[in-house]
C-alpha cells in the first residue's frame, strides 16, 4: 500500500471490528474504498442506490429515518452506517445533514472478512439482540481475568500454616485428620520434607472405591512430589495453572521450605469471604455506632467485587444481603431498648433493596405491616421502633426517603387490613398517584419479622393485578415514559426527539425501563418474585414475554448494570459519591455500539408493551 | 472555451499524426470526454508534482501522484505515487519541504517510466490540478524531451473554480485559494501535504465540494468547469 494513504489507513483502523484486522488485511480493504462528498440535503443514494455498501463517516453527519420521518439513528465522525437492502415496507432514509466526506466500502468486501474475524462478523451480521448476548459472556469471561488476582499474589491469598501428616500414619489417620481440621486436602511430610498431597478426592478413588485398607500408610493414596507454588507466584496464574491441570489444591512454598496451601475456593470465592467478613461485623455489632463503623466498609467491599469481576446481578445481591442484616441489627438493637414488640409485626424494603439490585448506599425506602390485632396505643412502640431503625439506616449511610416512603411516615405504619386495602385501591382505581406507589411497593421484601404478612398481601394482590386490563395498561403507559435514547452522536447522547445530551443516565435510561417491564411482566403473569432478572426468568414463555425477548432483556440488564458498577467502582476509588450518570467521552466506541445495541432491546420491548395496552 | 476545446481535440489530432509510437502517441489516441459530459460521469484523474522549483527550464519532477474519479467517487484503487531518480543530489530545502530523502531518489523510477504510466491513466480523461501552471507546464516539457513532441489535454484547475466562485461572492484574501484553506472552509479534514499523492487526493476532494456548490439547473457540464 502506498505509505501516503497512511492517514486513511489509521482512521480506518482506528475503527471497530476494522481494528481488529491485522494490518495486511487493511492494506487489502483500503483499495476497495470509495471516496464521496455530500452536500446537505443530499439524499445517500439518489439513484438505483440498491448497492449494499459500508459508509465510514470521515467528516460530517448522516440520519436514518424512517418513512414517517422518525428519527432513527444519527451516524457522526468515525461512525460506521451498514446499508443493506430493505424491504419496501420498513424501507428507511437516510439524509446528510451535515456536509459530509464519506469513504465507501462495498458491503461484499466484509464477506471474506467475516469468515475469518469474528468480530467483523457479529459487526455486520449479527442483530443487536445477538452482539449483546456475546459481549455478556465474554465479560464473565474476562470478569476472571480482569480480577484483582491479575495484582495479587499468593502471598494475600493462601492458608497459612500448612496442614500436614507424617508420612507414616495411616490412611485413616489422615481421614480422622481432615474431618478435625475440616479440610479437604493434607500435605504428607517427611520431617520437614513435602513427599506429597492428599485430598478427599484420593480418599475416596483411591481408597473407598478400590477397597484399599484405610490402615495402609497415606503415602499408598498421595500424589507425590506434587506440583507448588511459591509464595509471590501471580495468583490470576495460579487459578489458570490449577484449572487447566485440574488441581484443586497447590501446596505453598515460602523461602524454600513449606508454608501453607491455596486452594481454587480461595482464589475464586474471595468475594464472598469478604462480605461475609463484613455481615460477621454486623451481626456483631453491640451499639449503632458499631454499625456506622462496619457499614463504612460497604463502599470498599463494591469496589473489591467489582474488581474481582462478580456480575451486576450478584453484587447486587451481595450488597442487599448486607443492607438486609444492618437492618435487622438495627431491629434488634431497637427491641433491646424499646422492650418487646406489643403484638407481631413485618419490616419491608422497597425499591431496590426490595429487588436485591442495590448498590452501596443508596435511599432507604422501608416500612412496617403490623398484625391486625394492634391497639391504636401500640403504635407508639411502632414509631419508636421506626424513628430508631430509619435514624441509624441513615447514619450507616442509607439517607432518608425524599419521597418519605419510611416506617416512619404513619401512612407506611399499618395492620395488615390496611396495607390490604391500599393495594386493593390501587389495582382499582389507578390514579397517577396509585402507579407512582404501585410501582414502589409492588417491589417488597421482608426485612425482619412476620413474612406471613407480605405474602399474604401479595399474593391476594398479584390474583387481582392479573385480571385488571385497566390497571396493566396505565402502569404500563407509566412506564413508557421512560425512553432509552437512541444512541450517541458525537460525544453527545441522542434521544429520540433528536436533542443532544451530555450525560447518559444508566439508571433512568436503561436500567429503570427495564426493571419497569419485568414488573409488568410480573403482575400480568403472577409472578411473585420481585427481583427483575427473576421476574424476567420466570415470565419468559408466558404470553407477556417469549423467551428470546427475556434472554434479551436479561442480558442487557447485565451489560448496562456491569457499565454502572465498574463506573461506581471508579468513583468510590477516586473518594466520589457514586451516581449513575456516564459521559459519552468516558465510553470507548465499541461500549457505545453495545449500549445502542441495548437500548434497543428495550425500546423494541416497550414497543410490544405499548401495542399489546393500546 | 467551447472554441478552446474544439481547438484541443484538433490539436489532439494533428498531434497524434507527428507524436512517435509509444506512450505519448497512446495518449492521443485516446479522444478527451466531450464537453457536454455531465462533471459527474467525466472521467478525472487528480494529478500532482512535487518539483524542485518553479522555473520549468531548471527544475525537475521529484515525485508524481495521481488517483482517478468517476461518478463522484474517488477511487482509492488507482492511487499513484513515485518518486523519480534524479542523477544531482537534492537541495536541503527540497528533502524538507517534501520529506524525500536522498535514499529514496536513488531507489526512484525513471523519468520515462514514470511519465508513460501517467500519460495511460490519463488516456481519455481530464486532468485535475490544483494551480495548473506546475503540472501542466512540467508534464509538456518532460514530453517534449522524452518523445519530442509537447501533448494538449482538457484541465480542470480547483484554483479557477474556487476563484470564479468567490469573485461572485466579492472581496477575498488570495491566500484563500490555497489547497489547504480551500480544504478549511469546506470543512475538509485537514491533509498531509506537500505529497504528490496526497495533494493529488485533497484536490480531487476539493472539487467534489466545489462542484456542489455550483448551482446549475440541469446535470453541470464539463465545459464549466474546463480551464
Amino acid at each position: 500500500m502506498d505509505p501516503e494513504l497512511k492517514e486513511i489507513y489509521d482512521f480506518i483502523g482506528a475503527i471497530p471490528p476494522f481494528d481488529q484486522l491485522p494490518s495486511e488485511e487493511l492494506e487489502r480493504l483500503i483499495p476497495k474504498v470509495t471516496i464521496r462528498y455530500l452536500r446537505t440535503g443530499a439524499d445517500l443514494c439518489p439513484e438505483g442506490g440498491l448497492e449494499e455498501k459500508i459508509y465510514l463517516v470521515r467528516k460530517g453527519a448522516l440520519s436514518l429515518l424512517s418513512v414517517n420521518g422518525q428519527l432513527i439513528e444519527k451516524f457522526g465522525e468515525s461512525d460506521i452506517y451498514a446499508f443493506c437492502e430493505q424491504n419496501e415496507a420498513d424501507r428507511l432514509v437516510t439524509q446528510v445533514t451535515e456536509d459530509s466526506l464519506l469513504y465507501t466500502l462495498p458491503l461484499t468486501t466484509t464477506e471474506r472478512l467475516k469468515e475469518h474475524y469474528p468480530a467483523v462478523n457479529s459487526f455486520f451480521d449479527k442483530s443487536a439482540s445477538q452482539r449483546l448476548n456475546q459481549i455478556v459472556k465474554e465479560k464473565s469471561k474476562e470478569a476472571i481475568i480482569n480480577s484483582t488476582l491479575m495484582d495479587s499474589t499468593i502471598a494475600e491469598l493462601f492458608n497459612e500454616p500448612a496442614t500436614t501428616i507424617e508420612s507414616d500414619q495411616s490412611i485413616s489417620d489422615a481421614a480422622k485428620k481432615m474431618t478435625a481440621l475440616n479440610h479437604s486436602a493434607l500435605l504428607v511430610m517427611e520431617g520437614s520434607k513435602l513427599v506429597g498431597i492428599v485430598t478427599d478426592k484420593d480418599l475416596r478413588k483411591r481408597c473407598l472405591a478400590t477397597g484399599l485398607s484405610p490402615d495402609r500408610p497415606v503415602t499408598s493414596i498421595m500424589t507425590a512430589e506434587p506440583k507448588c507454588v511459591t509464595i509471590n507466584h501471580n495468583a490470576f496464574d495460579t487459578l489458570m495453572l490449577m484449572h487447566q491441570k485440574g488441581f484443586h489444591h497447590l501446596p505453598v512454598i515460602r523461602n524454600g521450605a513449606v508454608a501453607g496451601m491455596i486452594t481454587v475456593t480461595d482464589l475464586m470465592h474471595q468475594e464472598s469471604e469478604n462480605s461475609s467478613h463484613l455481615t460477621g461485623l454486623v451481626h456483631k455489632a453491640k451499639t449503632v455506632e458499631e454499625l456506622i463503623e462496619a457499614s463504612k466498609l460497604l463502599p470498599q467491599i463494591q469496589v473489591k467485587l467489582t474488581r474481582l469481576g462478580a456480575s451486576a446481578e450478584h453484587l447486587g445481591k451481595s450488597v442487599s444481603a448486607i443492607t438486609t442484616a444492618i437492618t435487622c441489627r438495627l431491629i434488634e438493637l431497637a427491641e433491646e431498648k424499646l422492650g418487646p414488640a406489643p403484638v407481631p409485626y413485618l419490616w419491608v424494603a422497597a425499591g431496590s433493596h426490595a429487588r436485591q439490585e442495590q448498590s452501596s448506599h443508596s435511599d432507604q425506602d422501608n416500612g412496617l405491616i403490623i398484625s391486625d390485632k394492634m391497639k391504636p396505643e401500640d403504635d407508639a412502640w411502632f414509631k419508636a421502633l421506626a424513628i430508631f431503625v430509619t435514624d441509624g439506616l441513615n447514619s450507616c449511610g442509607y439517607v432518608y426517603c425524599p419521597g418519605e416512603v419510611m416506617a416512619t411516615n404513619p401512612k407506611w405504619r399499618q395492620p395488615v387490613s390496611v396495607w390490604r386495602s391500599y393495594f386493593d385501591s390501587w389495582v382499582e382505581t389507578p390514579e397517577p398517584m396509585a402507579l407512582m406507589y404501585s410501582s414502589i411497593f409492588f417491589d417488597l421484601f421482608a426485612v425482619y419479622g412476620e413474612s406471613a404478612f407480605l405474602t399474604e398481601i401479595r399474593i391476594s394482590t398479584l390474583n387481582k393485578t392479573r385480571k385488571s386490563t385497566l390497571f396493566l395498561a396505565l402502569l404500563s403507559r407509566n412506564a413508557l415514559k421512560l425512553a432509552p435514547p437512541l444512541g450517541f452522536f458525537r460525544d453527545f447522547v441522542l434521544e429520540s426527539s433528536g436533542d443532544h445530551k451530555d450525560t447518559l443516565d444508566l439508571k433512568h435510561n436503561g436500567i429503570a425501563p427495564i426493571v419497569d417491564l419485568a414488573r409488568i411482566y410480573a403482575l400480568s403473569e403472577g409472578i411473585y418474585s420481585v427481583n427483575t432478572i427473576n421476574r424476567l426468568r420466570a415470565a419468559a414463555g408466558t404470553p407477556s414475554l417469549s423467551k428470546e425477548a427475556s434472554e434479551e432483556l436479561i442480558d442487557a440488564l447485565e451489560f448496562l448494570g456491569t457499565l454502572r458498577i465498574e463506573h461506581q467502582a471508579k468513583q468510590i476509588k477516586n473518594n466520589q459519591q457514586p451516581d449513575n450518570y456516564l459521559s459519552p467521552n468516558a465510553l470507548s466506541k465499541l461500549e457505545r455500539e453495545h449500549l445502542k445495541d441495548a437500548f434497543k432491546v428495550i425500546r423494541s420491548m416497550q414497543k410490544v408493551i405499548q401495542s399489546r395496552y393500546n | 472555451m467551447f472554441s478552446q476545446l474544439f481547438g484541443l481535440e484538433a490539436q489532439r489530432k494533428r498531434l497524434l499524426k507527428k507524436a512517435p509510437e509509444g506512450a505519448l502517441r497512446d495518449f492521443l489516441s485516446v479522444p478527451f470526454p466531450e464537453l457536454d459530459t455531465p462533471i459527474n460521469k467525466t472521467p478525472i484523474l487528480a494529478v500532482d508534482f512535487e518539483t524542485t522549483g518553479l522555473n520549468i527550464k531548471k527544475d525537475k519532477i521529484l515525485s508524481v501522484g495521481f488517483i482517478s474519479m468517476e461518478n463522484n467517487e474517488i477511487l482509492l484503487s488507482t492511487a499513484y505515487h513515485r518518486v523519480i531518480y534524479l542523477k544531482e543530489d537534492l537541495t536541503e530545502e527540497n528533502v524538507i519541504i517534501h520529506q524525500i530523502m536522498d535514499s529514496a531518489r536513488e531507489q526512484g523510477d525513471s523519468l520515462e517510466a514514470v511519465i508513460s504510466e501517467l500519460l495511460k491513466a490519463l488516456a481519455g480523461k481530464v486532468m485535475l490540478v490544483h494551480y495548473a501552471r506546475i503540472e501542466k507546464n512540467f508534464l509538456e516539457r518532460a514530453c517534449k524531451k522524452l518523445y519530442g513532441v509537447a501533448p494538449v489535454f482538457p484541465i480542470i484547475d480547483t484554483l479557477v473554480v474556487a476563484k470564479n466562485r468567490l469573485d461572485k461572492q466579492g472581496s477575498y484574501k488570495p491566500a484563500e485559494l490555497r489547497l489547504s484553506n480551500l480544504r478549511d472552509s469546506h470543512k475538509l479534514p485537514a491533509h498531509y501535504a506537500h505529497n504528490a499523492l496526497n495533494d493529488a487526493l485533497a484536490t480531487a476532494e476539493v472539487l467534489m465540494a466545489e462542484v456542489e456548490l455550483i448551482r446549475c439547473d440541469y446535470p453541470l457540464p464539463l465545459k464549466k468547469l474546463l480551464i
